[in-house]
């Protein structure tokens, strides 16, 4: 029997433009999966947001952390169809501590619950009126925790009502080929089926153009990019 | 402290700008690797006319019809000396230096700060938050905003002609000093900030400012027109997150010294507290939550020469109290409510005996959306009643606002 071809139409992001690829379900089964890895290089990497002056305050506000910006995400643009299958994400954790969120940039899977503790010793409201999902946690204290399960793929922008200068981003992705770069620019992302891909880079806002890739059948690809 | 015509700052704002001519900031503009920061607001109201001038300000504009600009910089010369500014503008008017100061902290680990220059307000919580978008309604707490009949450099002679003033605080002239027709102070101005020497610390849940200013709270200076000086002083307490407890005194000779001198054909001493200014206030807020609820009570007394007979109760006193509550009701939305009152205490006339200007009340009711983070519309009415006075006593007024900040 002559085997269907599957056509998938994915969209990752809302933002991003929609790719088809073409996959053999009887392919997927047999093959092993490979490795896509490689470098992120930032010609410049976004400063942090600075507070706001505070020139109606009665003395100097306490130092903060500095945002983590050095970290990118590396993402398949489209993806096979059974990637699709998993529908629990889990947990994260993004938490609140000096002013910061730390991680600054978490990427999870839909159906992914977000905790996000107060590690301050005074209130943060935790907010966000992203397309992808619209939420006000309220202001909770020191030792508390409150949680959001993020369902539907996209970019989260996320802020503190209380402090203006705190911000991060969550990217929310409906299949789990995707990779947070380490301090040095590097990623892997691993389990990918042997194919044929369009692969993006991701920083602060700022995305590559899609740049091709073959996995081989249980090998790895190597593919670097430059931001900025 | 003026400058030319407001139009340059709005072009400056445009240029300064790294993101370009065609988006607008939505984070503070940093220079020089972050030592220099930049920061807007910008609020646009447009609503019903004031004909009993309920809601005029400082500055003769209505905050129901206020374009009002403010551009905040700070510079941080090292770690312990910064210099903050902010320039503002109300409805196209000459850029108003509001604020612009030197913050010096001694010791980098320590909750210490000494402020010299035109400095933020001492005294009570909300003229230090007099931003739109810091303040879920369109209108102002009467402590702050609302015009009495009492000037510094113009006063009257006797109780009746202080009586004949009463509601008319918007504009106004007595027999004594000044005679050009000005606006009266509020009970502490929230549209000027006074200029001075503040020291700031805080330990724990502990702070305290004190400050020494040129001005008094219902007429900060940046040139003082009298002898005295002003001394305030503030305490806070934050015992758990999302509770504040505040109470503030300042005291500090109000009446102008060429008023002075034409009510008694001299000035008083320097060292002496005639004709002064005293002002309680405490403040409570507290959150949690989607609610945040803020109650504040103000107590000003001033003292002003007597002349005449029938002769001035000295001193006049007046009690502003208001309790503000907002609730976010889902993401990017929110209720707010208002309810303040401000009263005088009695003097005698030849005719009658009444409060020395007319008590108001005001309740206003808002919603604030948002449009983006940044991006905030609010709609608010006002039922707002005087009880006496030459104008009219009940009006009921509709404003919406548009807030923008980076």
């Amino acid at each position: 029997m002559k085997m269907l071809a599957l056509r998938l139409k994915v969209y990752v992001f809302s933002s991003v433009s929609l790719v088809s690829l073409v996959f053999s379900s009887g392919q997927l089964a047999a093959a092993r999966n490979g490795v896509i890895r490689g470098r992120v290089d930032l010609r410049r990497v976004v400063s942090q947001a600075e507070r706001r002056p505070s020139v109606n305050d009665l003395g100097a506000p306490a130092p903060r952390v500095v945002d983590d910006r050095l970290r990118s995400v590396v993402y398949l643009e489209a993806a096979p169809r059974r990637a699709f299958e998993v529908d629990d994400g889990g947990h994260a954790v993004m938490d609140q501590r000096n002013e910061t969120f730390v991680p600054h940039l978490l990427a999870i899977m839909t159906g992914t619950t977000v905790d996000f503790p107060n590690s301050d010793k005074f209130y943060h409201n935790v907010f966000s009126l992203s397309k992808a999902s619209r939420f006000d946690l309220g202001r909770y204290a020191a030792g508390h925790s409150r949680s959001i399960r993020f369902d539907r793929p996209g970019i989260v922008r996320v802020f503190c009502d209380i402090h203006s200068h705190m911000s991060a981003f969550i990217l929310v992705f409906s299949h789990p080929y995707f990779s947070v770069t380490d301090d040095q620019g590097r990623y892997h992302i691993n389990n990918v089926p042997p194919g044929s891909y369009g692969v993006i880079a991701w920083n602060e806002g700022t995305a590559s153009e899609p740049k091709p890739i073959t996995v081989p059948d249980g090998g790895t690809a190597e593919l670097d990019f430059s931001l900025r | 402290m003026r400058v030319p015509r407001s139009a340059a700052l709005l072009a400056w704002l445009g240029v300064a700008s790294p993101l370009g001519a065609q988006t607008l900031p939505s984070e503070p503009i940093a220079l020089a690797d972050g030592r220099v920061t930049i920061s807007g607001d910008v609020s646009a109201s447009y609503g019903s006319a004031d004909p009993g001038f309920f809601n005029y300000t400082d500055y003769e504009h209505s905050s129901l019809r206020l374009l009002r600009v403010d551009v905040s910089a700070a510079l941080k010369a090292g770690p312990h000396l910064s210099l903050l500014g902010e320039v503002r503008t109300e409805n196209r008017d000459d850029i108003e230096a509001y604020a612009l100061y030197a913050r010096i902290r001694p010791w980098t680990a320590r909750d210490f700060d000494i402020q010299v220059g035109r400095i933020p307000p001492t005294f009570g919580a909300f003229a230090r938050r007099t931003y739109a978008n810091d303040n879920p309604l369109i209108g102002y707490p009467l402590a702050y905003q609302y015009l009495t009949s009492l000037r510094p450099d113009s006063l009257p002679a006797h109780a009746d002609e202080l009586l004949q003033k009463r509601s008319l605080g918007w504009r106004l002239r007595y027999s004594l000093g000044s005679s050009t027709a000005d606006r009266g102070v509020p009970l502490v101005s929230a549209f000027r900030w006074d200029t001075g020497v503040q020291v700031h610390a805080g330990a724990g849940s502990v702070r305290a400012t004190v400050a020494i200013t040129a001005g008094t709270v219902s007429n900060p200076l940046f040139f003082d027109d009298n002898s005295g000086r002003q001394i305030a002083g503030r305490l806070e307490l934050r015992p758990v997150a999302g509770l504040i407890a505040g109470v503030s005194l300042a005291r500090g000779r109000f009446v102008a010294d060429s008023a002075a001198r034409s009510a008694l054909g001299e000035v008083p001493s320097a060292s002496g507290d005639a004709f002064a200014q005293t002002a309680w206030g405490s403040d409570v807020e507290y959150s949690r939550a989607y609610y945040l609820l803020r109650f504040e009570a103000v107590v000003s007394a001033w003292s002003l020469p007597i002349v005449k007979a029938p002769a001035i109760a000295n001193p006049l006193r007046a009690t502003s109290t208001s309790i503000e509550g907002r609730y976010k009701f889902m993401p990017g939305m929110y209720v707010a409510a208002r309810f303040d009152h401000i009263g005088f205490s009695d003097i005698t006339g030849s005719t009658s005996t009444a409060p020395w200007d007319a008590p108001v009340t005001r309740v206003e009711l808002g919603t604030g959306y948002s449009i983006q983070r940044n991006l905030l519309l609010k709609v608010s009415y006002q039922h707002n009643t005087r009880d006496g006075g030459l104008l009219r006593r009940v009006e009921n007024l509709g404003a919406a606002q548009l807030v923008f900040w980076f």
